[in-house]
């Protein structure tokens, strides 16, 4: 049996409570992930590192983790991608223009971006991980000069389940960063990659040494990316992946999010792989 | 583009030693092929491999009445053909060049009859190739999960 982990009962009591926030655009990034822009209704920004995450509430529907894709030299407008696939998802992805939904965070911690300064830095993503990670290359490409070579692997199921399609091409055309693509299957339409996001990997420019790598996916995908850094040299305690439970309370009360001696929703959603290495190989965790 | 200079991108010519390299590269040469070509068929003959230096190559598979589906691109650096190594020689898939591509093509029969004088030559060929052959097969395993596809 495992013990929860205390947590300090100095929280303010406003940090169950959702802040009111409006859809002011919806964006259709596929047939079942939609792109929310929302506004605070006090007005307020919502400052937040790149890769925290919010309590997104549909009201009567319920509340669900929701990482922040949007730009975090933008605060005044946060940014949400949602792919529908249960009850609350489904709903916030039939949300339009005007409606309101309530909004706890941020929470958790963020990438490392401190410890990516004057590194190389490959991004490495899979699926809807592309949305945590844009606020990474937003602000990676924001302030360009301070980083060395940079780098996004995606990898996605089919050519339309690409997010983000018309920034990925404009991201494409600058000179000092390199997008490489692949999807799992395709028909002859499509001229790009085919195949596991890894063999990605030995096309994008690196130094292992002094590389910082950011992982985000489903996590067989974070521990298959993993593996193939460190194989080219890349150290654990410099990949870092983002990881997911059933989080509910988010201020590491309740303990639904439990891992190992860890709250994900508090001393997560990212962590050095080091950290966890271990116990993302433990079956009944 | 003489083989030497491929090494550093190609897995499979950097396993080989300096005087298997120089016969590799007298069993070799280069072409460039254009967009859409075929490189090969299903069924074919497998007389020859690749390894691409420029561009992309797509395995696919095809069926009559339906849209072929690629199963795998490939790209610089990248071995194309595994089936002229391994008996009956005939090709699984049929190979197809996205965009314009430059490739160095080996003699795959005068390969393998070189291994056959030569065991040592045939136990890095098998091992380089067998090493390429692993490593599809765990990203195969890895795509059939379907990932992404999971909430």
């Amino acid at each position: 049996m495992t013990t929860p982990v205390t947590t300090s009962s100095r929280l303010p009591p406003e940090a169950m409570l959702p802040r009111p926030f409006r859809v002011i655009a919806r964006k259709e990034e596929t047939a079942d992930t939609v792109t929310l822009d929302l506004e605070a209704e006090d007005g307020e920004s919502l400052r937040f590192m790149p890769g925290q995450f919010t309590m997104l509430y549909v009201f009567g529907i319920g509340e669900v983790p929701i990482s922040i894709s949007g730009d975090p030299g933008s605060p005044e407008t946060l940014v949400h991608t949602v792919r529908a696939v249960g009850a609350v998802t489904q709903a916030i992805a039939t949300l339009d223009e005007g409606d309101p939904v309530g909004i706890r965070g941020p929470y958790g911690s963020g990438w490392p971006m401190d410890a990516t300064e004057g590194k190389d830095v490959v991004v490495a993503a899979g699926g809807i991980g592309l949305a945590p990670v844009r606020p990474v290359l937003l602000a990676l490409l924001a302030d360009r000069g301070r980083y060395g070579a940079v780098s996004l692997i995606y990898g996605s199921r089919t050519p339309s389940d690409l997010l983000f399609l018309e920034e990925l091409h404009a991201w494409r055309s600058r000179f000092d960063v390199e997008i490489e693509v692949t999807v799992d299957r395709a028909d002859p339409g499509w001229h790009g990659d085919v195949g596991v996001v890894t063999s990605l990997l030995p096309r994008v420019a690196f130094e292992p040494e002094n590389t910082v790598s950011v992982v985000c996916g489903p996590e067989i995908m974070m521990k298959v990316v993993a593996a193939e850094l460190a194989s080219r040299g890349v150290g654990s305690g410099s990949i870092y992946v983002s990881l997911e439970r059933n989080m509910k309370c988010a201020i590491g009360f309740c303990g639904h999010c439990q891992f190992g001696p860890e709250f994900i929703c508090r001393d997560g959603p990212v962590f050095p792989y080091e950290r966890v290495a271990d116990r993302m190989r433990v079956h009944a965790l | 583009m003489s083989l030497q200079s491929l090494r550093e991108s190609s897995e499979l010519l950097a396993k080989l030693t300096n005087t298997e390299l120089e016969l590799f590269e007298s069993l070799s040469w280069e072409v460039e092929v254009r967009d859409d070509e075929i490189l090969f068929e299903e069924g074919e003959q497998a007389d020859t491999f690749y390894v691409v230096i420029e561009g992309k190559v797509a395995l696919e598979i095809t069926s009559p009445g339906k849209r072929p589906m690629i199963i795998q691109t490939l790209g610089p650096g990248d071995l194309v053909g595994l089936s002229w190594l391994f008996p009956p020689h005939r090709w699984n898939w049929r190979a197809r060049v996205i965009g314009d591509t430059r490739l160095v093509v080996f003699d795959a029969g005068e390969v393998r009859r070189q291994c056959q004088e030569n065991r040592d030559l045939a136990l890095e060929v098998y091992q380089a190739v067998a090493d390429e052959v692993a490593s599809r097969l765990h990203s195969t395993r890895i795509r059939l999960l379907d990932l992404y596809s999971l909430p």
